[in-house]
């Protein structure tokens, strides 16, 4: 480690680059506890509706497009392994590695939200919507015929736009900070002392990793998925 | 252990990756996520628990976010501090499911 590199990396009201990566890392972990509480305040109150009216909320699930969110875990889970492998890369100086898992992460996030986007279309198209007026097509029809309360059925639609919503903008900004993390690198202000950089950015992206683990069973898997399969 | 005011300069890969786990531990962790994931799907599409599939579900959800936090966000490796920071979330969560649910759960009872 070159004192030049050393002297640029380490701030000044640090005492060394350890005592300084130990305090990134804190700083971090203590806002993402703060998201466990945000998403733990929509989480009781899914948990809440989903017991007071479970078979709406498992007629609405059943709704939900199950082939796009496995396609989408599959995609999270595997640009958390690279967003890992990015800090091995960063540790050991391997700047072009550092590169590919960046990227890799990247457009595997970027994914994530293009298959978002489509599935989303999917509903509009589908009338599943939350909306007095919006709310129609066979998800409307079938409720009806079943004797379900459609205002329950809709309510559970909210929880779904809300949830992915808040979710989505989470994987925006991980993107964001991602592609900060790339223009860093071709700065090279990433040197092997500066991996705990990447680690931040990967605390932050395995979290909205983890909620989405929970909001797939949660949103697409509380119903047996009979009607998508009908049809 | 050795004073490490006299230990030599890391040079090894081993020294200098400190608590980065190696790729195959990561690749182990990262298909069994997959695994469970599957079998979340598989447990769901079949209906086996009936009323319990929730919770179910939320127990794999929990051991899936486990695995990402011990092993991709370092949780194995971190500092107590860190380590307190992460339990401290899920126990205020605890707090906040507990009061919440407690209300919500026996409301039926007064009211109707």
């Amino acid at each position: 480690m070159s004192a030049n590199t050393h002297s640029t990396v380490l701030k000044h009201h640090f005492g060394d680059l350890e005592q300084q990566h130990a305090s990134e890392r804190l700083g971090m972990w203590m806002f993402l506890a703060t998201e466990v509480l945000f998403f733990g305040g929509l989480f009781g109150a899914y948990a809440c509706y989903r017991l007071w009216y479970a078979a709406e909320f498992e007629y609405a699930s059943s709704f939900m497009n199950l082939k796009f969110a496995s396609i989408n875990t599959v995609f999270l889970v595997t640009s958390s392994l690279t967003m890992t492998l990015a800090i091995r890369c960063a540790k050991l100086g391997d700047k072009a590695g550092l590169y590919r898992n960046l990227l890799l992460t990247f457009a595997l996030g970027s994914a994530f939200m293009v298959l978002k986007g489509f599935e989303y279309a999917e509903d509009f198209h589908e009338h599943i919507l939350p909306g007095t007026s919006s709310f129609g097509g066979e998800i409307k029809h079938d409720a009806e015929a079943q004797g379900l309360d459609t205002g329950k059925v809709r309510l559970f639609l909210c929880f779904y736009y809300i949830m992915t919503g808040i979710h989505g903008v989470h994987i925006i900004i991980g993107l964001g900070c991602i592609l900060w993390l790339v223009q860093q690198t071709y700065a090279n202000k990433i040197p092997p002392e500066n991996y705990s950089t990447v680690e931040v950015v990967s605390l932050y992206w395995h979290l909205v990793d983890a909620i989405w683990l929970f909001l797939m069973p949660m949103l697409y898997l509380a119903g047996a998925h009979i009607h998508h399969v009908a049809h | 252990m050795s004073d490490p005011k006299t230990t030599p300069a890391a040079t090894g890969e081993h020294d200098v990756l400190g608590h980065v786990d190696s790729p195959p531990t990561l690749l182990i962790v990262f298909v069994a996520i997959l695994v469970l994931f599957a079998a979340t799907v598989g447990i769901s599409s079949s209906g086996m628990f009936g009323k319990y599939t929730l919770f179910v579900q939320l127990g794999i959800g929990s051991i899936q976010a486990s695995l990402v936090g011990c092993y991709f966000m370092h949780l194995r490796h971190g500092d107590r501090v860190v380590i307190l920071t992460a339990l401290a979330s899920i126990f205020w969560m605890g707090i906040l499911f507990v009061l919440f649910m407690s209300d919500y759960m026996t409301r039926h009872r007064v009211i109707g």
